[in-house]
Formats: C-alpha cells, sequence, structure tokens
C-alpha cells in the first residue's frame, strides 16, 4: 500500500518553506515531489527600490545563518560593476569573517546533526562551543549575527592588536574542540552507525543534479569557489578541499569537521599576514550600466549574485540563487529508498536554515485520503525506536 | 568494539559551572564596538540628511519646522530601525559625528510606538559649532554630497 506523505509548505526544518510529498511504501519513501515558492519576500523587487548601499543590509537579511555570505557576494558584485579595488587590508578583514561565519555556521549543523540522530549532549556542547566564534564576531562588527562588516570599497571596521590576540586565541580553543569532535565521531560506535548509508547520493548523480557546497563535496567531487574561482584573497590563501567519498550523511559530517579545521588554518593566515594600511575606499554613488554575476563559496555551498545596474543609485536587477535551492534536486535523490525515520537526518544534512521550532508532518493515506499529523517531536521518536531496534552496522566505520 | 566514548566528557561536565548566564538577574557586558540604538547630538547636526537617504529602513525621518529659523525635526522610529549604523557612516560631520550609537540591547516594549525617539533641534552651522573643529559650512552640504 502506498501513502503520501506532505511535508511542508510550513515546515521550520526548511530554509524556505517547500512542500514536500512523499510516496511511501511501509516505512521506505519511494518518490518525492517537490513544491516550491510559499515564502516569497519580495526582496529582489525591494532591492530594486533601494540604493546601492542599502542594498548590502537588505541582501544581508536574506539569511539569518550566512548574513555575511550574501552581503559579500552582492559587495563584490557591485564592486566590479563601480570598478572599484577594495585595498588588501579590507579584504583580508572580509574574508577573515567570512570563515569564522563558516566556522560557527558549520559548529551550528554539527550540533544540528547530533540532536536529529539522537545524540544531544553532542549537540549542547558544539553549541556551546558555537559561542566562542559568536562572541568574537560580535567583537569584531558590533553584533552576533548581522554583522554588516561589508561596505561597498572595503569593510566597516579594522581590526587593533587586542582583537587579532583575542581572535587567535579562540582560533586554539576551537580547534582544540573541533579536533576532539572529529575524535568523538571516530569512536563514538552509535553516531557512525547511525549516520552511515543514510541519505546515499552518488557521485554521478551529484554531478548530473549540481549539488553544491559540502553536500557534492560528501560525494567526492572537489567543487568550491574559493578554489575554482578564488575570489579576491583565496589565491593567495594556503587550504584544502575537503571531500569525502561515502556519499552519505556521515560523509557530510567528516566533511564539515574537515573543513572547520580548514577553516581555523585560512583564519591564522589572515591575521599572521594582516597587511598594513586603509580598509576601505570611498564608493561612488553610481554605477555605469553593465552587468555582473558574483560568486561565493558560502557555508552550505556555491551563493550566486546577478547585479544589473543602469547608471542610476539602484540596481535595476538583482538575482540571487541561494545554495539550498541548488542542493533540493539532490535532496529528492537522497530522499528516495530511505526511511521516513531518516527524513530529518537527509534534510538537516543539506543544511537547510534549521529552526528550533516544534515541526509538523502530515501524513495522508492515499487511498483513504485520510491525513494524521505527526508532531516532528514523535517523528524524532520514531526515528529512535526504530533505530534501537534495528541491527547495529558493526562495519560502519569513520572513513579516516 | 568501543562503548560510549563520550562518557568521560559527560561525566567532567557533571563539576563544571553552566555555561549559560542567568539572565535576567545577570547581564554580560557588551563589547566596545556593539550596535546598540542611534541618537543624535542635536547641537552638532547639520540637517545634510545622509542618514536619512542612506538608512535601510527608512527609519530617520527628518522635517524643517520652519524655513526661516532653519529648525528641523528629527525622529528615530526605533520600532524598523536595524541596528546596522549606516547612518553613524553617512554622516559627515567632523570630527565628532551628529549620529552615534549607543550600547543598549533590551529594547522589547509593549507598545512599538513607544520606541520612537526624537529631537527637534536649530540645525548646526560653523559660527555656533562647539566643537574646536569647524563642520563644513551646512550650504555645501544642503543636498546629496556631489560625487
Ligand atoms: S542604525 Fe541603520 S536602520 Fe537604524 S537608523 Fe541607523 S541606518 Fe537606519
Ligand atoms: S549631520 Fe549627520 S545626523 Fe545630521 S542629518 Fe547629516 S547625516 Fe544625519
Amino acid at each position: 500500500m502506498k501513502f503520501n506523505i506532505p511535508i511542508g509548505p510550513q515546515h521550520p526544518a526548511l530554509k524556505e518553506p517547500i512542500s514536500l510529498r512523499m510516496t511511501v511504501e511501509g516505512e521506505v519513501i519511494r518518490d518525492a515531489d517537490l513544491r516550491l515558492g510559499y515564502n516569497h519576500r519580495g526582496m529582489e523587487k525591494l532591492a530594486e527600490e533601494k540604493n546601492w548601499t542599502q542594498n548590502i543590509y537588505l541582501v544581508e537579511r536574506i539569511c539569518g545563518i550566512c548574513s555575511h555570505s550574501h552581503a559579500t557576494c552582492y559587495v563584490q558584485g557591485v564592486e566590479k560593476l563601480m570598478e572599484i579595488e577594495p585595498p588588501k587590508r579590507g579584504l583580508y578583514i572580509r574574508y577573515l569573517v567570512s570563515e569564522l561565519e563558516r566556522v560557527h555556521s558549520h559548529l551550528l549543523w554539527l550540533g544540528v546533526a547530533g540532536h536529529e540522530a539522537g545524540f544531544d549532549s553532542f549537540f549542547m556542547y558544539t553549541w556551546r562551543d558555537r559561542e566562542v566564534v559568536m562572541d568574537l564576531l560580535e567583537m569584531i562588527s558590533g553584533n552576533r549575527v548581522h554583522y554588516a562588516m561589508n561596505t561597498l570599497g572595503g569593510v566597516r571596521r579594522d581590526l587593533d592588536e587586542i582583537q587579532i590576540k583575542k581572535i587567535l586565541d579562540g582560533l586554539v580553543v576551537l580547534r582544540q574542540r573541533t579536533e576532539y569532535y572529529f575524535k568523538i565521531g571516530a569512536s563514538e560506535p552509535t553516531f557512525v552507525g547511525r549516520l552511515a548509508g543514510v541519505g546515499y547520493l552518488s557521485k554521478e548523480k551529484a554531478i548530473a543534479l549540481c549539488a553544491c557546497g559540502p553536500t557534492a563535496r560528501a560525494s567526492g567531487i572537489t567543487a568550491d569557489v574559493r578554489k575554482d574561482d578564488p575570489q579576491a584573497v583565496y589565491d593567495e590563501v594556503p587550504f584544502d578541499v575537503c571531500t569525502a567519498d561515502s556519499c552519505d550523511v556521515l560523509g557530510r559530517t567528516v566533511v564539515r569537521i574537515k573543513e572547520l579545521m580548514e577553516s581555523y588554518k585560512i583564519c591564522e593566515f589572515l591575521l599572521r599576514n594582516l597587511p598594513a594600511g586603509d580598509i576601505a575606499v570611498k564608493a561612488p554613488k553610481k554605477a555605469k550600466p553593465n552587468e555582473v554575476v558574483s560568486r561565493y563559496e558560502a557555508p552550505r555551498g556555491e551563493n550566486i549574485h546577478y547585479i544589473r545596474s543602469n547608471g542610476t543609485e539602484r540596481p535595476e536587477r538583482l538575482k540571487v540563487r541561494a545554495p539550498t535551492l541548488a542542493n533540493y534536486p539532490a535532496t529528492i535523490e537522497m530522499l528516495k529508498n530511505g526511511f521516513i525515520a531518516d527524513i530529518p537526518l537527509i534534510f538537516a544534512a543539506i543544511d537547510p536554515c534549521i529552526c528550533c521550532a516544534e515541526r509538523t508532518v502530515e501524513l495522508v493515506n492515499a487511498r483513504s485520503g485520510e491525513e494524521t499529523v505527526v508532531r516532528f517531536g514523535d517523528l524524532r521518536k520514531l526515528a529512535g525506536e526504530r533505530f534501537a531496534k534495528s541491527p547495529v552496522k558493526r562495519n560502519a566505520v569513520w572513513p579516516f | 568494539m568501543k562503548v560510549a566514548v563520550f562518557l568521560p566528557e559527560l561525566l567532567r561536565h557533571l563539576f563544571k559551572k553552566p555555561a549559560t548566564v542567568d539572565y535576567p538577574f545577570k547581564k554580560l557586558t557588551v563589547p566596545e564596538g556593539f550596535r546598540g540604538t542611534p541618537f543624535l547630538h542635536p547641537d552638532l547636526c547639520i540637517a545634510c540628511r545622509a542618514c536619512e537617504r542612506d538608512c535601510p529602513a527608512e527609519a530617520i525621518v527628518i522635517t524643517q519646522e520652519s524655513d526661516v529659523e532653519k529648525k528641523f525635526k528629527m525622529v528615530i522610529h526605533n520600532d524598523r530601525c536595524i541596528h546596522c549604523a549606516q547612518c553613524v557612516d553617512s554622516c559627515p560631520t567632523n570630527p565628532v559625528k551628529a549620529m552615534d550609537m549607543d550600547h543598549l540591547y533590551e529594547l522589547a516594549c509593549f507598545d512599538r510606538h513607544t520606541l520612537k525617539t526624537e529631537w527637534v533641534f536649530t540645525r548646526a552651522t560653523p559660527k555656533r559649532e562647539p566643537k574646536p573643529v569647524p563642520a563644513a559650512p551646512a550650504s555645501d552640504r544642503a543636498g546629496i554630497p556631489a560625487k
């Protein structure tokens, strides 16, 4: 017997409310169908009404977790349109904040993955350690979430010696903790057993479906805008693109932990080699008619902004493609032949904006059309039960 | 096969102080550059409207009270303000900015209209400028600064 399970449109597990209708046979998902467009905020249209400066703060509010990613992607593009070159020091500080943001986003994701896998103490500890980087960001920029560091032509705040020292100290703590989590991941059999083999996405499928970010890298694709099309400082900074070959949620976890280590390395490099000089140049109020595509590696994958100017104070068009959108087709593929109880984990693994609110899933009986509403907490309980009953995957290993 | 590798860490945390603070009773101090609420130094403002133009939330409204007296009124709608401090960056007065940010962060209230702050002031001119370095003549700045 086949059932349809709709998830969403209002579903806090997703960055943008989408509707997922899943056809299940017993516990197994056979097909999934995706509908978007429920959370149209009109931001792109609004951007056409605001001037270049105001739009920095508007695009920053597209996402709460990778706020700096959108703002950076936007200013990169507008700087090209205005033909201005930000000073080196400004760029170093800009991408330092980018990497710190990646650290906070990945630590947040690790906690969420732990929570969805039923490893709540892991969730508590990673989120506690995330406070270290949140405090650093607050110290640098004046706010914990919307850093507002970018301005056209550079950054708005400089770093002094004391701040640099504090950031370096914070990075030492974070690195220690991340190494510990890597060890835990590698040796805690329940955690590895829960994540291994869940949400399989083969390399071929990942390429065909244009997955991006850690989702693609966990399927063995070395795609990273920072390496492939280095913006500003990334061609000077030594770092490696982290990949995994296991193609499942375990791989996505490993990729993110390894990326944390790379981000610490990048931050330290940027701080130790911080050039002296100005942090910003003055930007004109208008941009000549032109168009530009700006790419940026956000914590979740490649972020793309298309900006067109028409010689006035305002953009004529601003189009934003957030990385989560690129990962939706791949999510459908991951869900197929998985279990209902794995839905939260698979969703969490592409790292859409996770909200801690109580969530609801609706179960529709395909034959009778009868609907049952399951609270997300119960779904998680179901997941726990299924995992407790299933045989331990003794052969599941941490891949490194 | 190893079991419960996390256990030593868990046990160690039994004897640790909580990582959180007892919020309403104990408060954390915010860092030096914290972006709180914008406020105006009315004696420095030259009413150039740069802040009004660049405010992304359209939270600043400047109106002229009377033509003859050069009296202006500025209203900051804190319910709309997104605390980005762009108004401070845009403010051209030198060496002290007429617009500034404080460190307040407990802004919640029951009625959003009570979050409005307003100042009625006479436009600062070089002569009345109380600061040692006079601000640029108001006539230069009356419109949008030439770019
Ligand atoms: S802080 Fe930002 S939103 Fe608030 S008044 Fe100033 S420019 Fe407007
Ligand atoms: S002087 Fe500063 S505070 Fe006054 S109107 Fe101009 S920008 Fe705003």
